[in-house]
């Protein structure tokens, strides 16, 4: 599937996001289930279809991993199981060290600190895949791809680490108070 | 004759939307002419108590009489109903203060044997509630036609199926259920015609919901929903009459079931009676003698329910974070539900979002009324065509894998409908069956979650070990319902898919409470079946007609021949007394006109897209001319 022809959006990693949701709006209009509840039952079924492929393409396209990562295999990228950087994985590790001793000790304004440390560096990392897809040339081969392959899975890293945070902070409450 | 009414344009049937509430129920429709309304009875009273009582004689009341009852019988009157829905029988929450006889104590559903020697189960109650609003209905609309039933946005799968069996046994054409906080946003969006993005803090007798949306052009877009199905005002009172019932000094009282109702009935009167005084001195009369005597002031129950409010205040951030929004990107904060009347919520909820809520539409009533226009939408009657309504799923749906840990399939908040597959593959020789199960949740371990189901796949053909590949769909539709579907890749084969809901009822338990309910009436049930199908060939007959005017240029010759052909063999069958032949006639229309259907939708989809052009083109001429307007004071001048 490419998300980008489905909404009608340029295949690129540069995102309008006003675009994005006007375009999606106008495709809902036209296909979702409410708009044919009075259409023949195979009408209602291809409309169904098509609402379900566009939420999802609307999905990818509005997060900017999943993003990167369609536009990665649309242009051909296929992971090989390549090993992530030592020193990534190095980095990944402490930072994942301190937050669950911060969790331990219930200090919610380490776990904060830890957060806002990693927020910038994917905000970095971010800025740096985007600068090389963005200089992709159309015609792109397997090896110039790795570069930005590299770069989003250091992205993942640090997402899943601040999705970490957000479950101890939907928990903190709850210890705070047993304390 | 019945037949002839359905086929009359003239009286068509006005379409209802149902507020099906944990303490309070209400039925609305959208008039001719004029604005939605909620139906009153003849007390002039909009709201039914959400309380079902049992008689001896097997007779059964609803309403403001049963709740009259509830003290004098309080095993055999049934009072939040809504918290039991969808919820196992060992559920301790189903159990907590409930002075029900309770059948059993373990399994998928909740039993309760009531006076009349009947054993009967949530969605029966609540079938009785809804039996009771359609009977109000019909009594002042003459003709009542399909219904949108609003359900907590935080109702998982096994909540949500409950709610709709319970409609289908009362009776109803559920055409939709409607998440609570979107009814009551579409209520006031349509009200206010102002686009923007709201909070919808929704806090009703017996669930929390909050709701992010974003309103533009008729569009109403969930951005995110979180809440808690089992925290509402009924906690408040709860809470209060816990705080009575120890300084009881009689032990026997403490859990004798009528004073226990007695107190929870207290309680919300005082509740009610903080709402306008700083102070309320009380005097309860115990059903075991003697009375309770004191004194609560606001501030004392404030403090009370303070831990009930920061509950609602996580997943009101929680919420705002998984929108992606913080409280400055909120336009206004709308208030739905009777609990917000608490002076201390409405408090909370300012200070929480930082600006004062919306509330000029009785917070008892938006839900029902923003119901009755999504009901009036999808009749397609209504002059709001520009209006849609974009929902989500509420909570994660996931499998449990190996160890036990859950695997995502589709996250919370991911716009409905959706679908995902996932492939497995078989790990034994000859393997030709697979167990799958299914729960719904935010945690990591299936333990922990949810369950919703267990899925037996079977007749997979037998090869060696990892060579079958099992895709399985999950599909989501737009009442936020999981169906399950599986194919073998390598031969196509479609698997059977047996469902074994872990809470609730199957579809064929199901099936035999409208059967009994039919008094087993074989017949009956054919001429149910008969007048169905017609009515569904009816509407098949006018959509193909109609897309065949507009759209015969997108076939040819042959193809649309075809098509006429089997269009008139549904005709021939509808005069026919068998619906077996309607139903098969329908699926060979349905066949022949697939590729006529999906030419028709790649147009709409075009048109969409080329849509989008022309009114990037108005909104930057809009844009201009707005600049015009301050590059031209001479004619502001003017005016």
């Amino acid at each position: 599937m490419d998300p980008f022809a489905t909404l009608g959006l340029p295949r690129e990693y540069a995102l309008d996001s006003e675009a994005l949701e006007r375009r999606y709006r106008d495709l809902q209009r036209a296909l979702h289930p409410d708009k044919h509840v009075n259409a023949t039952p195979t009408e209602r079924r291809v409309a169904l279809g098509k609402a379900v492929e566009v939420n999802e393409a609307y999905r990818v396209l509005k997060d900017d991993v999943r993003r990167a990562e369609s536009l990665l295999a649309l242009l051909g990228y296929v992971a090989k199981g390549e090993v992530a950087d030592p020193e990534l994985l190095m980095e990944v590790m402490e930072l994942r060290e301190a937050l669950s001793e911060a969790k331990q000790v219930k200090s919610l304004p380490r776990v904060h600190k830890l957060a806002s440390q990693v927020q910038a560096l994917a905000a970095t990392t971010r800025r740096e895949l985007a600068a090389k897809l963005a200089e992709l040339p159309a015609d792109a081969t397997i090896d110039v791809l790795g570069v930005p392959a590299a770069l989003l899975s250091q992205l993942k890293y640090y997402k899943r680490f601040l999705d970490e945070v957000n479950v101890i902070e939907d928990d903190a409450p709850t210890w705070t108070k047993a304390d | 004759m019945a037949l002839l009414q359905i086929s009359d344009p003239g009286a068509r049937p006005t379409p209802i939307g149902i507020d099906l509430g944990t303490t309070n129920s209400l039925v609305a429709y959208v008039p001719l002419v004029g604005a939605p309304t909620t139906v009153r009875d003849c007390d002039n009273e909009a709201l039914v108590p959400s309380v079902v009582s049992y008689k001896d004689d097997g007779s059964v009341i609803v309403g403001r009489a049963a709740k009259a009852l509830a003290i004098e019988r309080p095993r055999d009157t049934i009072s939040s109903i809504k918290r039991m829905m969808g919820r196992g029988a060992d559920d301790p929450e189903t159990q907590r203060l409930a002075p029900y006889r309770f059948a059993t104590r373990e399994g998928a559903v909740v039993k309760i044997a009531v006076a009349g020697d009947r054993v009967v189960t949530p969605i029966e109650v609540s079938a009785e509630i809804l039996r009771e609003l359609y009977q109000l209905a019909e009594d002042a609309l003459g003709s009542v036609g399909g219904a949108v039933i609003t359900v907590p946005a935080y109702f998982d799968d096994a909540q949500r199926q409950a709610t709709r069996d319970a409609g289908r046994l009362a009776g109803l054409e559920v055409l939709r259920l409607l998440n609570e906080p979107t009814a009551a946003a579409l209520a006031y969006g349509l009200d206010s015609k102002q686009n923007g993005t709201f909070a919808v803090y929704d806090l009703g007798g017996g669930t929390f919901d909050v709701t992010i949306l974003q309103l533009d052009d008729g569009v109403f877009q969930v951005r995110s929903t979180g809440g808690d199905s089992q925290l509402g005002g009924d906690d408040m009172d709860r809470t209060l009459a816990e705080q009575m019932i120890a300084s009881l000094t009689d032990e026997a009282s403490k859990t004798d079931p009528s004073t226990v109702r007695a107190l929870m009935d207290g309680a919300r009167a005082l509740k009610h009676a903080l709402t306008d005084s700083e102070a309320v001195e009380y005097e309860i009369e115990l059903p075991r003698g003697g009375v309770l005597e004191a004194r609560v002031t606001r501030d004392d129950f404030d403090e009370l329910v303070r831990p009930l409010l920061d509950r609602t205040g996580i997943a009101c951030r929680r919420a705002l974070r998984d929108a992606g929004l913080t409280t400055t990107d909120l336009d206004g904060v709308i208030l739905v539900g009777g609990s917000t009347r608490v002076p201390y919520v409405r408090k909370y909820v300012a200070k929480l979002f930082g600006k004062e809520p919306l509330d000029s539409i009785d917070p008892d009533q938006v839900v029902a009324l923003g119901a009755a226009i999504q009901a009036d939408l999808l009749a397609g009657s209504s002059h709001n065509e520009q209006v849609l309504l974009l929902d989500v799923l509420p909570l994660s749906l996931g499998i449990e894998a190996m160890g036990g840990v859950v695997e995502k399939i589709l996250p919370r908040n991911t716009p409905i409908p959706a679908a995902a597959a996932q492939v497995f593959t078989t790990y034994a020789e000859n393997q030709t069956g697979f167990e799958l199960h299914v729960v719904q949740g935010e945690r990591e371990t299936a333990e922990a979650c949810r369950s919703l189901a267990r899925f037996q796949l079977r007749g997979i053909p037998p090869m060696p070990a990892g060579l079958a590949r099992l895709e399985v769909r999950f599909e989501v539709d737009a009442d936020g319902l999981l169906h399950v579907s599986a194919k073998e890749l390598t031969t196509g084969i479609s698997q059977v898919v047996e469902v074994k809901p872990s809470y609730g009822l199957s579809d064929e338990e199901v099936e035999r409470m409208l059967l009994d309910a039919y008094d087993h009436a074989e017949t009956d049930v054919t001429v149910r079946a008969l007048i169905e199908q017609r009515v569904e060939a009816e509407r098949i007959i006018v959509a193909t007609r109609l897309a065949l005017d507009q759209d015969a240029a997108l076939i040819d010759e042959a193809e649309r021949a075809e098509i006429e052909a089997k269009l008139a063999s549904v005709i021939e069958a509808t005069r026919g007394e068998n619906h077996h032949v309607i139903a098969s006639r329908i699926e060979e229309l349905d066949h022949v006109s697939r590729n006529f259907a999906g030419l028709r939708m790649d147009r709409s989809i075009k048109k969409a897209l080329a849509g989008q052009r022309l009114s990037d083109v108005e909104r930057d001429t809009a844009h201009a001319e707005g600049i015009d307007r301050h590059l031209g004071p001479q004619k502001d001048d003017s005016e």
